[in-house]
C-alpha cells in the first residue's frame, strides 16, 4: 500500500479550471474597468505586441477561482494560455484577483531577464498596489502595464503573432502572382512549361496545412510560450 | 506443403508485427525516460538557484545590527546539508529512498528559510532595506519555480510510469529493465486541494467592442 502511495503523483489533485485562451489582451472577468478604458489598454497592448512581439496579457478575476495559492493559479493560467511566441517565450501575464486583494505577475522564460522576480515585485509594490489601495483599478493596471512594457521593450524585435487572416491572404496573393507570372511566361514558352507552373501552384495550395493546424496555431509564428514559474505577487 | 508454407507465413508476419510493436514501445519508453531525466535536471537547476541565493541573503542579514544568530546558523547548516546530498543531476533517481532523502534535505532548507523570513519581521530597518526586499522577491520567485518544476517532474514521471506499467509496453519494459520511477510527494498544503468548478461570471469579459 505504501508503494502505491509513493508512486502516485500529487499534482493530479489540483483540478482547477481555467478560461479558454482569449483573443484579447485585456480580459476583465470582474468588470471593474470601463468599456472605453478597456479599449484604450487593449489597443496599447496590441500595438506593443505588433511592435515588439512581446505578448502581455492581463486577466482580472472577481476572486481566485481555486483553493490553491494565487502564485499557483497564475502560473497554471500561464500554462493554459501560453502567451508569447513559441521560439521566444516572450509572454507576460498580469493576473488580478479583486476580492482576494491579490495579484501576480508571471513572465515567460524569454522575459525572465527583462522582468526578474525583484522587478516584478517592484512594479507591483510601486506602480500597482498604491493605486489599487485607493480603489483606482484602471490607474494601477495602466501604470503596471506601462512599467512592464518599459522593462520588456527592446528585448525582442519584429512583428508579433500575425492575425489569423494574414497568412491565408498571403497565400492567395502568392497564387495570384504565380498565375500572373505563368500567364506571362506561357505567352512566350511552351505548354509543357505552363503545366509546370500549375503544378507549382498546386503545391502552394497544399500549404493550406498551415491553417489546417487549427487550435490556435496558425502561420509560422504561433503562440506557445512557457514559463519557469518565476515572477512575483503582492496584495493591497 | 501449402499448409506449412502458410503456417510459416503467418509466423513470420506475427514476428514482424510483434517486433515492430516492440521497437515502437521501446522507443516510447526511451523518450519518456529521457523526458524524466531532463525534467530532473530542471528541478536540480532551480534548487541550485536557491542554494546560490542563500550566501547573499546571509550576508545581507548578518550586516544588520544584533540579528538573532540561531535562525541564521540554521539556514547555513540546512544549505550545507541540502547541497551535500549526493544525487546524479543528469538522471532521475530510481530509488524512492534517494529521492526522499534529497527532498527531506531541501525541505529542511525551505523551512529554515521560512523561519528566517519570519524573524526578519522583527527588524524593520532590515525588512525595508532595498537589498533585503530584492532578495526576498528572488527567494519567493525561486520557491515558485521549485514547485512548478517539481509539478512538471511528477507529470512526466507519471507519463513514463504509465507506459512502464501498462500492457503491452510493460513486456518491453521488463525486458529492457525499465522500472517505475518515484514521484515527489506533495507538501501537506497541496494535498488538501479539492476540485473547483468555477463559473467565470457568465464567461464574458468586458471587451472593447
Amino acid at each position: 500500500m505504501t508503494a502505491v502511495v509513493s508512486f502516485s503523483p500529487a499534482r493530479s489533485l489540483a483540478a482547477d479550471t481555467y478560461p479558454q485562451r482569449p483573443d484579447r489582451f485585456l480580459n476583465d472577468y470582474a468588470h471593474v474597468i470601463s468599456v472605453s478604458d478597456t479599449a484604450q489598454l487593449e489597443a496599447q497592448l496590441h500595438k506593443f505586441e505588433v511592435d515588439t512581439s512581446n505578448n502581455v496579457m492581463v486577466a482580472i478575476f472577481p476572486k481566485l477561482p481555486s483553493t490553491s495559492s494565487v502564485a499557483d493559479y497564475s502560473i497554471h493560467l500561464y500554462e493554459a494560455w501560453k502567451p508569447g511566441l513559441k521560439d521566444k517565450e516572450n509572454g507576460v501575464i498580469l493576473a488580478i484577483y479583486i476580492q482576494d486583494r491579490q495579484l501576480f505577475i508571471v513572465p515567460g522564460y524569454g522575459l525572465e531577464g527583462a522582468l526578474p522576480d525583484a522587478t516584478c515585485k517592484q512594479i507591483i509594490d510601486d506602480e500597482i498596489t498604491p493605486k489599487f489601495k485607493a480603489g483606482d483599478y484602471y490607474g494601477g493596471i495602466q501604470s503596471g502595464v506601462n512599467a512592464i512594457l518599459q522593462a520588456t521593450r527592446g528585448e525582442y524585435k519584429g512583428t508579433g503573432h500575425l492575425p489569423d487572416w494574414v497568412f491565408p491572404i498571403g497565400i492567395f496573393l502568392l497564387i495570384f502572382l504565380l498565375q500572373f507570372l505563368s500567364r506571362r511566361y506561357t505567352s512566350f514558352g511552351s505548354t509543357g512549361r505552363r503545366s509546370g507552373w500549375y503544378v507549382g501552384g498546386g503545391g502552394w495550395g497544399g500549404g493550406g496545412g498551415w491553417s489546417g493546424g487549427g487550435g490556435g496555431s496558425s502561420g509560422p509564428s504561433s503562440w506557445g510560450g512557457s514559463t519557469g514559474g518565476g515572477g512575483a505577487g503582492g496584495s493591497w | 506443403m501449402k499448409y506449412i508454407l502458410g503456417f510459416f507465413g503467418v509466423i513470420v508476419l506475427l514476428v514482424i508485427v510483434v517486433s515492430f510493436g516492440g521497437c515502437v514501445s521501446y522507443n516510447g519508453l526511451v523518450s519518456r525516460s529521457q523526458a524524466v531525466d531532463q525534467q530532473w535536471a530542471q528541478v536540480q537547476n532551480v534548487y541550485q538557484r536557491r542554494a546560490d541565493l542563500v550566501p547573499n541573503l546571509v550576508a545581507t542579514v548578518q550586516g544588520s545590527a544584533n540579528f538573532e544568530k540561531s535562525t541564521l546558523t540554521d539556514v547555513i547548516q540546512a544549505r550545507a546539508a541540502a547541497t551535500s546530498v549526493n544525487v546524479n543531476t543528469n538522471a532521475a533517481p530510481n530509488d524512492p529512498n534517494q529521492l526522499e532523502q534529497f527532498d527531506k534535505a531541501q525541505g529542511e532548507l525551505s523551512r529554515s528559510l521560512g523561519r528566517l523570513l519570519v524573524t526578519v519581521e522583527a527588524y524593520p530597518d532590515l525588512k525595508s532595506s532595498k537589498n533585503f526586499l530584492t532578495l526576498q522577491a528572488q527567494l519567493e520567485g525561486t520557491e515558485n519555480r521549485i514547485s512548478t518544476e517539481r509539478g512538471r517532474f511528477n507529470d512526466v514521471t507519471k507519463d513514463y510510469n504509465t507506459k512502464v506499467q501498462s500492457f503491452p509496453s510493460m513486456i518491453v519494459a521488463r525486458m529492457g529493465g525499465f522500472t517505475p520511477k518515484p514521484y515527489f510527494t506533495a507538501t501537506p498544503a497541496a494535498q488538501t486541494v479539492p476540485p473547483v468548478n468555477f463559473n467565470f461570471d457568465g464567461g464574458s469579459p468586458t471587451t472593447a467592442h
